[in-house]
């Protein structure tokens, strides 16, 4: 009798109704695991990877309603707005947060992958290095493990950026930008700026920047055998900067002391003018304004 | 025989007026228009744009209103017109007359979905109309980025608003099994909300405890994935609409209708579990 009432007790009924939803959405799961599986490996594929250490960090930034559904691409602009606000502020932590949060809501443009990994390796070192008491305190070795450090993560976020966007050339670049600017490393600067020059969309100035470094590196033989293949690769395009280039083999051409029936003779016609003062190839203008954004570069 | 009739007679009956009902509520139609208004301006939210291409940005812009007015809509509507009921007394009347209480719940279900069959229909005509004029504004502009033709297929458009309209049909079966247990409109409305998000973001948990060592950690979150409806299934706007893209295919589409079906109908099961033990 009081075993019957002890069955019949309202906790107990309740709890044997969660039990029996909580067991049918079971069993229902694994009955339309068939149908989901294959359907989810083929939307997944086509679908931005969204992961728990992108956003970790940024919950409570309106990553909500970001991450539900749509408005992915509005959510990063808006959130964007927000990072710029964060880098204002200087917070470190936040920021690096907030920039794998925009990239991971919308990886498509490459603006915030190019921007955030510039104020990952140009700012955040200044930051840090001014909160360690400044240039004049921090020893010369700390600056540069910090710089490296900086310039590691924006590191990995270009190489993730490359992921989704594998055949643009600014991407190339700004790794080739980092080693140059940042850390003074022309030799792997140069391998980048060479990785850039063979990208489909590649401004003329990254071959042209990598003939220069090589001429830097010392490895003027070699350097003189690029450019002059360059040179012979490039349209007749007054962006393409002909004369500079061929000015670059002449002063090699002295340096390497290449006797007079040797050197290095245009098989084309009459050279382009050079693109007067002021005027610039697009991709340099607009290579030349994101340098000069307002991140220290 | 004549019996089946008869019961889809009356849920077609309550679901009529279940309709009537929910299109007269002022709360439907302000978040219609609040929702055809944000799609309308997508094109002047543009200009906080950092990259993508307008008619991308345009789309996610849509879809992100339409998912997102959709959802609420969805939820309290399913919720107001089931508890509209309950504290009237209306569902006395009708329960004391020859209708059982399953058809009851899916007469609710079928005019709260009619309302976001309505809802869908409207935001991917006003959506589709903008991608339309925007398009071919661009194609005058830049004809040679359109040698191939548009780069919207409209009809996966539709396609895409069937698949939401199935999201939906999820959404409001679970709303109308909450409050088959739940006393408050309140109580429903959030655990809804928060099913939703579990449902939405369960495969973020799945991807990353996938990888874990086997252990209790890694079983807990397969059984919760299990459990909980996977919603992200149904985010496949861009795969569907943009041309470049490989479309998804037929067999997939079909195989993600039959997925939204079948919960839909088990939470209406389930809901009828909860209400026939339910005293009004």
């Amino acid at each position: 009798m009081s075993m019957a009432r002890g069955l019949n007790h309202p906790l107990l009924q309740r709890s044997r109704s969660v039990g029996v939803v909580l067991l049918t959405l079971l069993l229902l799961g694994l009955v339309t695991r068939p149908i989901e599986a294959p359907a989810w490996e083929i939307v997944k594929a086509g679908q931005p990877e969204m992961n728990l250490e992108a956003i970790e960090g940024s919950l409570g930034q309106g990553l909500v309603i970001g991450v539900l559904g749509g408005f992915r691409a509005v959510m990063a602009d808006f959130l964007w707005i927000r990072t710029n606000t964060i880098w204002e502020r200087r917070d470190r932590v936040k920021l690096d947060a907030m920039v794998r949060l925009v990239t991971t809501l919308d990886p498509r443009p490459d603006f915030f992958w190019i921007n955030g990994a510039r104020m990952i390796a140009y700012d955040v070192p200044n930051w840090r290095i001014r909160e360690e008491g400044g240039y004049a305190e921090v020893s010369e070795y700390r600056q540069l493990a910090i710089d490296l450090e900086q310039a590691q993560q924006a590191f990995v976020m270009l190489a993730r950026a490359r992921e989704f966007h594998p055949e643009n050339a600014k991407l190339y670049l700004e790794t080739g930008q980092i080693y140059l600017n940042r850390l003074k490393d022309n030799v792997n600067a140069a391998q980048w700026f060479l990785s850039a020059s063979q990208q489909p969309d590649a401004p003329y100035y990254a071959a042209r920047i990598y003939g220069e470094l090589l001429r830097r590196e010392g490895k003027d033989v070699e350097a003189y055998a690029y450019l002059k293949e360059l040179f012979q690769q490039l349209p007749d395009d007054p962006y393409a900067q002909k004369p500079i280039i061929l000015d670059r083999i002449k002063e090699l051409e002295d340096h390497l002391e290449i006797p007079v029936w040797q050197r290095f003779v245009p098989v084309h016609g009459p050279l382009p003018e050079p693109i007067m003062e002021g005027t610039k190839h697009p991709l340099e203008r607009v290579h030349e304004h994101h340098s000069c954004d307002g991140h220290a570069h | 025989m004549s019996e089946v009739i008869r019961s889809i007679s009356r849920i077609r009956l309550i679901a009529g007026n279940t309709f009537l009902e929910a299109v007269r509520q002022k709360f439907f139609n302000s978040l219609l228009l609040i929702s055809v208004a944000l799609v309308g301006s997508s094109t002047f939210f543009q200009q906080f744009d950092f990259g993508t291409g307008e008619l991308k940005f345009v789309t996610d812009f849509g879809f992100g209103a339409l998912f997102f007015f959709g959802s609420i809509l969805s939820i309290a509507a399913t919720t107001q017109l089931f508890f509209s009921e309950i504290e009237n007394r209306t569902a006395l009347t009708i329960l004391a007359k020859p209708i059982y209480k399953l058809e009851f719940l899916a007469g609710k279900f079928l005019g709260a979905h009619m309302l976001m069959l309505v809802f869908t229909t409207v935001i991917m005509l006003v959506l589709g109309g903008i991608l339309y004029w925007r398009e071919s504004v661009l194609m005058a502009r830049m004809g040679e980025a359109f040698v191939d033709g548009r780069l919207i297929r409209y009809s996966d458009l539709l396609v895409f608003g069937l698949l939401q309209w199935m999201k939906f049909g999820i959404l409001s079966a679970i709303a109308l099994f909450i409050a088959s247990f739940s006393n408050t409109n309140l109580y429903t409305v959030v655990v809804s909300f928060f099913m939703l998000i579990i449902c939405q973001l369960q495969y973020i948990a799945r991807d990353a405890y996938s990888t874990m060592e086997q252990g209790i950690g890694q079983w807990l979150v397969r059984v919760l994935g299990l459990i909980f409806p996977n919603f992200q299934l149904f985010n496949v706007g861009d795969q569907l609409v943009f041309s470049q893209g490989a479309p998804l295919p037929a067999i997939t589409v079909l195989q993600i209708v039959g997925y939204g079906l079948v919960y839909t109908v088990a939470f209406i099961l389930l809901a009828q579990l909860n209400f026939k033990k339910r005293e009004i």
